[in-house]
């Protein structure tokens, strides 16, 4: 593929060179046209395009120059170029890519690999221990409920007692100042009552003076 | 006309900078064998890449990992999935084929994006990423095949190729055929991917130098990523259906 283009790119420069005729760079070009060998230069493309891209013949020319004119040193070179070119480097690559693999396999795949792995392992048993002292966890759990709950059963006992005492306290209080009340009631009807005797011993008393009073006022001198 | 000659300056140094290169190697001999130089070169750096950054990441791991190692241990986690998903249960030895597999290639093709390989000079071709060159894909290719079938055989024994006549002897060209495919299509997919994402960005450079090429150069660096998943995988999953039980 790349000599055809090759051969393209060849003919289109030997057609855009002729009109300069002052370039030396001629007989180069016409030497290339002369070599027949096989060759393949992208090298020619690029400044093929170039060519085909400027408007001026003189460009053109510079181009059929610049493109020729670092051609004969590598056209000796170029004979044997190839893009499917089998040779010595096809086993040679192969050996260092396994050498590299060893390598690498001594380095880097085994060593960390197994470093990797080692420290999956330790955060495993880790995670697992974790998970075996969870039951642990849980009897601690319990206890302490447990202890939560005594202490919440004595508090309320203790408030129950407390409020009991205070109740009982403030009903003793109450039958106290019940009593004296009473007492005093008592005393005060006594009093009373004997007060109420002794008007009406003295309303006796005097009844009978009263009554003579009554009397003679009534009976005008019997 | 003093236009000529400046133009013709200016010309050459664009031709310098982003000449393309296609199928053009510098040469080593080794005992009358040839090698391709710059992809040896490139894939040494992106070797000396790869163990180094490993090599002060990881040397001294902690427990509660910090910058570079929490990366690693990222990196190898994914391809621990990677290889779970597609190999199964028994992807332990096969975790180092497919992580050096993907990381080789992923920093291959990333290194022929990112680092600015033109900048060194050669004599003849260019530095570029080292799966740019259809040698190293095919040889991580075969490297592949010779995998799957030593899983498959160290799996099931000689059995293994009983594979070939499921679910019907009728099948057995295509299922031979496969075995063919498989590297073909894989060292392909990967060349071409890359070699046509470097083809592109230099001629988009060349033709319009600025801003342009910025949106295809982050598609290349997708592509390359992506290509070194696609690689990774598909070397996993057929390893893992050379092992995996027919009933």
């Amino acid at each position: 593929m790349s000599s055809t283009v090759m051969a393209s790119s060849r003919q289109l420069l030997s057609r855009i060179a002729p009109p300069s005729t002052r370039t030396p760079a001629l007989p180069v070009v016409a030497r290339i046209d002369r070599d027949k060998t096989r060759r393949s230069s992208g090298g020619v493309l690029t400044h093929l395009a170039t060519a085909l891209s400027s408007r001026s013949a003189a460009i053109a020319a510079a181009a059929a120059m610049a493109a020729a004119s670092p051609l004969p040193a590598l056209a000796e070179q170029m004979e044997k170029a190839a893009l499917f070119d089998f040779n010595l480097t096809l086993p040679v690559i192969a050996a260092e890519f396994l050498l590299l693999m060893v390598a690498l396999d001594k380095i880097y795949f085994t060593p960390l690999g197994k470093f990797m792995d080692e420290r999956d392992a330790a955060i495993r048993a880790k995670l697992s221990d974790v998970k075996d002292t969870s039951g642990e966890v849980k009897e601690l759990e319990e206890k302490g409920a447990a202890v939560m709950k005594a202490a919440r059963a004595e508090i309320s006992a203790a408030l129950n007692q407390m409020k009991k005492e205070t109740s009982a306290e403030l009903e003793q209080k109450l039958a106290e100042g019940r009593k004296r009340v009473e007492a005093e009631l008592a005393e005060a009807l006594q009093n009373l009552e004997k007060q109420k005797e002794e008007t009406i011993k003295a309303l006796d008393s005097q009844i009978a003076a009263l009554s003579d009073e009554i009397v003679k006022k009534v009976l005008p001198s019997a | 006309m003093n236009v000529i000659p400046c133009s013709i300056k200016t010309l050459k140094g664009l031709y310098d900078i982003s000449g393309v290169e296609v199928g053009q190697h510098l040469y080593w001999q080794i005992g009358g064998l040839q090698i391709h130089a710059q992809v040896l070169i490139t894939s040494w750096v992106v070797i000396a890449i790869l163990l180094g950054s490993v090599i002060i990441a990881v040397r001294n791991p902690q427990t509660i990992p910090t910058d570079g190692q929490n990366f690693f241990e990222y990196v190898l986690e994914f391809i621990r999935d990677l290889s779970k998903t597609q190999i199964g249960e028994e992807y332990g030895p096969w975790v180092p084929f497919i992580g050096t597999m993907f990381l080789f290639i992923f920093v291959s093709n990333w290194s022929g994006a990112l680092l600015p390989w033109k900048i060194i000079q050669l004599p003849h071709g260019e530095l570029a990423a080292p799966t740019n060159d259809i040698n190293t894909t095919v040889a991580l290719a075969l490297l592949t095949s010779v995998a799957y079938f030593y899983a498959g055989l160290s799996k099931k024994g000689l059995g293994y190729f009983g594979k070939y006549i499921q679910p019907t002897p009728i099948l057995l060209p295509i299922n031979i055929l496969e075995d063919f495919t498989k590297p073909l299509s894989l060292s392909f997919r990967l060349f071409g991917n890359i070699l046509a994402d470097e083809l592109v960005v230099v001629v988009l450079v060349s033709l319009v130098p600025s801003v342009v090429p910025i949106p295809v150069m982050f598609l290349g660096l997708f592509t390359s990523g992506i290509q070194a998943l696609i690689f990774a995988t598909l070397a996993a999953a057929y390893i893992g259906e050379s092992m995996e039980g027919h009933h």
